[in-house]
């Protein structure tokens, strides 16, 4: 454990001396490892997604795996495919609303969580679980009968007739999302350390200045993590979505998962590397943005996405 | 059916449309549409008023049925401007939609997928769809008219319906033919590669030695149960929607027996596994021979002997569809001709409209696969809704996990 | 603005002010768990005590029938269970020492590592698990290369339980790695140096300091990844050529092919109350001795 050691909570940098690497035989063959380790990882995941980009390129005009040449035909076919342009827009359009709402419920639940007995801890924590236990076929045709039924209910007593949609999607979405965030929160908080929220309130900070300027900023990288897996989930989801989608409301996972009866063309490789494209090309933009401001302010290093992220 | 001046205008323009070409055609179709209803007496919706009088005579068969005709042209008004559809994926050719768009002055036509009829069936059962128009297989069309989940339709506004071939008409899930109109059908049989197997099955007892002999380790079956019964239960002789125990039984050892032997059960990339040679035998349906199977030149379908089923997936009209009118257009449009050759070219599925299968590309006409012989189709039976027997799913179930020893 | 110079023990209004914060708190998820999580499972519940209605679906019947049924068809449930442990054992082999990395060395491209880590799930996780087909088929590199190694003929990965394993692995990875992420970022680096000044060995080190820290992380990685994978379908149906059968495979089976919702309603009753008791054991495993460490940092 040799790489220069940051001890944040301190804010200064540590060094190790020299000396101490050295003594440290192991310790570069344990650099190399993780590294490597790392490297294999990422190479895993998006082994897959190479093989995605390069079919995307395919210039067979059937639903096949086999190479025929090199095209750009199924980028122009995905362009002017209104059914693909709805779905993308419909997946999007859920997944980002269904992230923000979980990732809100999910991290207050988890600051309640925290000042409340044993034994309402239990329940709830009983509640997360099974929420991501119940299998999603299950709770899929559960919440569609929930729905349906409610709706009639509804309508008969108010006239009101309510509609599925990207709404029912959404809140069905959010259930098993903002357990997913409470999980990812109540882990960072659980040993976090409190002196530094005591010292605030020493200070005379207000109870809200101290969540924002203490406790926030050290539940960041749980609250990120969270907002991006919600994101993923829902961009993704099929069985759910399925349900309690209705006229109009068709994402993405459903156009591919219902293409599969006839074969998925590579045009929705073509959607996916495009997808890919356009997040990679923001990603960069994000990093030289940042980059340029940091040089522009005249600090000697660059703040990058990296602290963005994890650090706020 | 004598042709009115409309209906035969209508011809003239679509006859000669490619599916690339298609949009300038509509328009000059929708043209012909407003020519006619510029004759007296016409109302805000062209297309009915102007096909109304074709069939006035012809649809009133029995007293019941032009009961229900009167009652809903009473209820018929002018043609929404919208149109739900909920069908499977790719089923309906995007340039017929624009074509219908441009036709009958429907601006939103949202197009949702379903990749199962059971999807379909659970989100009526639950209550709760909103669409107009779906497409399910036919053996699930008389549960859903029990439960009263479809619209009996009334063919006076679907003069297009003559199109039909009559050996899909009065078939058992729909006697009448009040409930659903034919949309693609296919069958059910054996897919081989000739080179790869050293004899052409001709029955399913050959089927069922290559599984057991040279085919061993390289055959798929389609992952989807009613289909897989078909093989043990028409080789022992019985009907491929039998429910009867002791047929089922013997039909269990029939299926165990096989199991070892199987590469994959698969219903999505079989086709792919036999064009790369992985598998060699198949139990499947025919829509891969066109797709991943179309460069594989020594591939090879048959109907065994025995018999076999066929499937016939039915365009029906949701009993609480919104847009009723939007959908009987679509409906009556969709059995036009060269709207229907369309379909057929775009999704290489055999078509129950014979007036069609002119304007079919040839070559997919040609194709015994797409449109078996009248001496084939005699051999199968329509496949039906087996679904209520636990037999069968515990049968399937131990099938499917069933790898030998 | 309002807060006292010396803190003083808190009278009946901040009293009430602070169980109003703690429900406005709660609410929100509380809410969400009532409706959509409780009220289906009492469908459920209700469902699977009764019978297949003519049609398929559901009538309300008072029979046990389906859960004589569920215990009689436990196959795919131990068939699961075992992938679901092995699935979840190769997960923290591959996550753990990836969350380390981003946590300690991955310096100012953590962000972009961390982005980078679930932008592959952007692609659906469908046409992903297809690209797998490819990789692991009998003409791919994979193959070759491991035929070449081992000198057998041929190598048959796909359709067994290794590309079955494989792919649960590949597609449950990041549930593994955010939350052990999210605790060893958290981790003070000099703790490590105490840890190493006072003697200890690296083993030592990561037992006595890393694990105990990054335990929270590995007990709801571990739990996100084991729970979907025993009701995974889709990766059985397309990497193990249908040849897997698992309990989400039984499910679907159960609520769509046979279309008998309360016999798939007892068998998902079945798996979920194994579940819950499963998962409070292992959380009460990990936690026995130790203090509970939650405090309140509001």
């Amino acid at each position: 454990m040799t790489a220069p050691a940051v001890a944040r909570a301190a804010g200064r940098d540590v060094r190790r001396p020299a000396a101490r690497r050295r003594i440290d035989r192991w310790g570069a063959l344990v650099e190399v490892y993780f590294r490597a380790h790392a490297a294999l990882t990422y190479a895993f995941l998006f082994l897959p997604i190479l093989v995605v980009v390069v079919l995307a390129f395919n210039a067979t005009t059937r639903a096949t795996t086999n190479w025929e040449g090199f095209s750009l035909r199924w980028f122009g076919i995905a362009l002017g495919d209104e059914v693909v342009q709805s779905a993308l827009s419909n997946s999007f359009w859920i997944a980002v609303p269904n992230a923000f709402l979980a990732t809100a419920f999910g991290t207050m639940a988890a600051l309640g969580l925290q000042r409340v007995g044993k034994r309402i801890r239990l329940g709830f924590d009983v509640l997360t679980y099974m929420s991501i236990i119940v299998p999603e076929i299950v709770i899929a045709l559960a919440t569609l009968i929930l729905f349906a039924t409610t709706f009639d209910a509804i309508e008969s007593w108010t006239g009101i007739k309510l509609k599925f949609g990207r709404e029912t999607i959404i809140a069905a979405h959010v259930l098993f999302n903002t357990s997913l965030v409470l999980l990812l929160v109540r882990a960072r908080l659980s040993g976090m350390d409190r002196t530094l929220v005591d010292a605030s309130a020493d200070l005379f900070a207000t109870p809200w200045r101290t969540f924002r300027q203490i406790t926030f900023p050290q539940l960041l990288p749980a609250i990120v993590a969270g907002f991006l897996l919600s994101f993923t989930f829902s961009f993704d989801d099929f069985v759910i979505t399925t349900f309690v989608s209705g006229p109009g409301s068709s994402t993405l996972p459903l156009f591919i998962f219902g293409q599969v009866k006839r074969g998925v063309t590579p045009e929705t490789n073509a959607v996916a590397t495009m997808m890919l494209a356009f997040t990679l090309a923001m990603l960069l933009v994000g990093q030289l943005v940042l980059a340029w401001q940091a040089r522009r302010s005249g600090r000697r290093s660059a703040a990058s996405m990296a602290q963005i992220v994890t650090e706020g | 059916m004598a042709d009115d001046i409309e209906t035969t205008l209508r011809r003239m323009a679509e006859t000669k449309v490619n599916r690339r070409g298609f949009l300038a055609a509509a328009g000059l179709t929708g043209a012909a549409a407003a020519l006619a209803a510029c004759s007296p007496g016409s109302s805000a919706s062209p297309a009915v008023s102007a096909a109304a009088p074709t069939t006035a005579g012809s649809a009133a068969a029995t007293p019941e049925a032009s009961a229900a005709a009167s009652a809903s042209a009473a209820a018929a008004g002018p043609i929404e401007s919208e149109l739900f559809m909920y069908n499977w994926s790719e089923y309906i050719s995007l340039d017929n939609i624009e074509a219908f768009k441009a036709k009958y002055g429907v601006t939103t036509f949202k197009y949702d997928i379903y990749d199962s009829n059971d999807v379909l069936l659970a989100k009526l059962q639950a209550g709760a769809t909103g669409y107009d128009i779906a497409a399910p297989t036919a053996e699930y069309v008389p549960g859903m008219v029990e439960q009263g989940f479809l619209q009996k339709l009334d063919k006076s506004r679907l003069p297009n319906l003559v199109n039909i071939d009559p050996k899909f008409k009065g078939l058992w899930w729909d006697p009448n033919d009040e409930y659903q109109i034919p949309k693609d059908f296919g069958t059910t049989g054996v897919l081989y590669r000739e080179t790869m197997i050293p004899t052409v099955p001709k029955t399913w007892k050959d089927f069922y030695d290559l599984i057991k002999g040279p085919a061993s380790g390289k055959t798929v079956f389609v992952d989807s149960m009613g289909d897989v019964f078909v093989f043990p239960l028409k080789m022992l002789g019985f009907s491929a929607n039998s429910v009867v125990k002791e047929e089922l039984d013997q039909a269990r050892t029939i299926l165990l027996d096989v199991a070892p032997h199987l590469l994959a059960l698969d219903s999505n990339k079989y086709g792919e596994k036999m064009a790369k040679g992985e598998a060699s035998l198949a139990l499947g349906w025919t829509g891969v021979l066109t797709q991943d199977m179309a460069d594989t030149p020594d591939k090879g379908y048959v109907v065994p002997t025995e018999g076999s089923i066929f499937w016939l997936d039915t365009w029906v009209l949701l009993a609480e569809a919104p847009h009723p009118n939007a959908a009987y257009a679509f409906l009556d449009f969709i059995q036009d001709p060269a709207i229907q050759a369309e379909e057929t070219n775009y999704n290489n599925y055999g078509t129950p409209n014979d007036k069609a299968k002119p304007l079919v590309d040839p070559k997919v006409l040609a194709d015994p696969a797409v449109f078996p012989p009248d001496a084939v189709f005699a051999l199968l039976e329509g496949s039906q809704d087996t679904s209520a027997s636990t037999q069968r799913t515990d049968i399937w179930e131990e099938f499917k996990q069933h790898r030998g020893g | 603005m309002a807060t006292p110079t010396v803190p003083a023990p808190p009278r009946a209004g901040t009293r009430f002010r602070n169980g109003l914060l703690t429900t406005a708190l709660l609410l929100p998820a509380g809410l969400w768990y009532l409706v959509l999580l409780v009220a289906p499972l009492v469908i459920i519940v209700v469902f699977s005590f009764g019978t297949r209605a003519k049609n398929g679906g559901y009538a309300p019947d008072f029979v046990l029938d389906n859960y004589i049924r569920a215990f009689q068809r436990a196959d795919p449930f131990v068939t699961s269970l075992q992938m679901a442990v092995f699935g979840t054992i190769g997960c923290l082999l591959v996550g753990l020492p990836l969350a380390y990395f981003l946590a300690t060395r991955a310096g100012r491209h953590k962000g972009v590592l961390i982005l980078l880590l679930v932008i592959p799930f952007w692609t659906s996780f469908l046409i992903r698990t297809y690209a797998w087909l490819l990789i692991l088929g009998p003409d791919s590199g994979v193959a070759g290369v491991l035929q070449s190694l081992t000198g057998a003929e041929k190598i048959q990965i796909l359709g067994t339980p290794v590309a079955v394993m494989i792919g649960l692995i590949y597609g449950y990875l990041p549930l593994m790695v955010f939350p052990l992420y999210v605790t060893l970022e958290r981790m003070d680096r000099s703790l490590l140096e105490a840890s190493k000044d006072l003697g200890a060995g690296r083993w030592g080190t990561f037992r006595q300091v890393t694990l105990p820290i990054a335990l929270p992380g590995l007990v709801t990685g571990s739990i996100l990844v084991f729970i979907p994978m025993m009701g995974e379908y889709v990766i059985p149906q397309i990497l193990g050529y249908g040849r897997t059968y698992l309990m989400g495979n039984a499910l679907m089976t159960d609520f769509l092919e046979a279309r008998n919702w309360p016999s798939g309603s007892a068998r998902a009753v079945f798996l979920i109350v194994i579940m819950v008791v499963t998962i409070a054991g292992y959380v009460w495993f990990l936690n026995r001795g130790r203090r509970t460490r939650e405090v309140s940092v509001l």
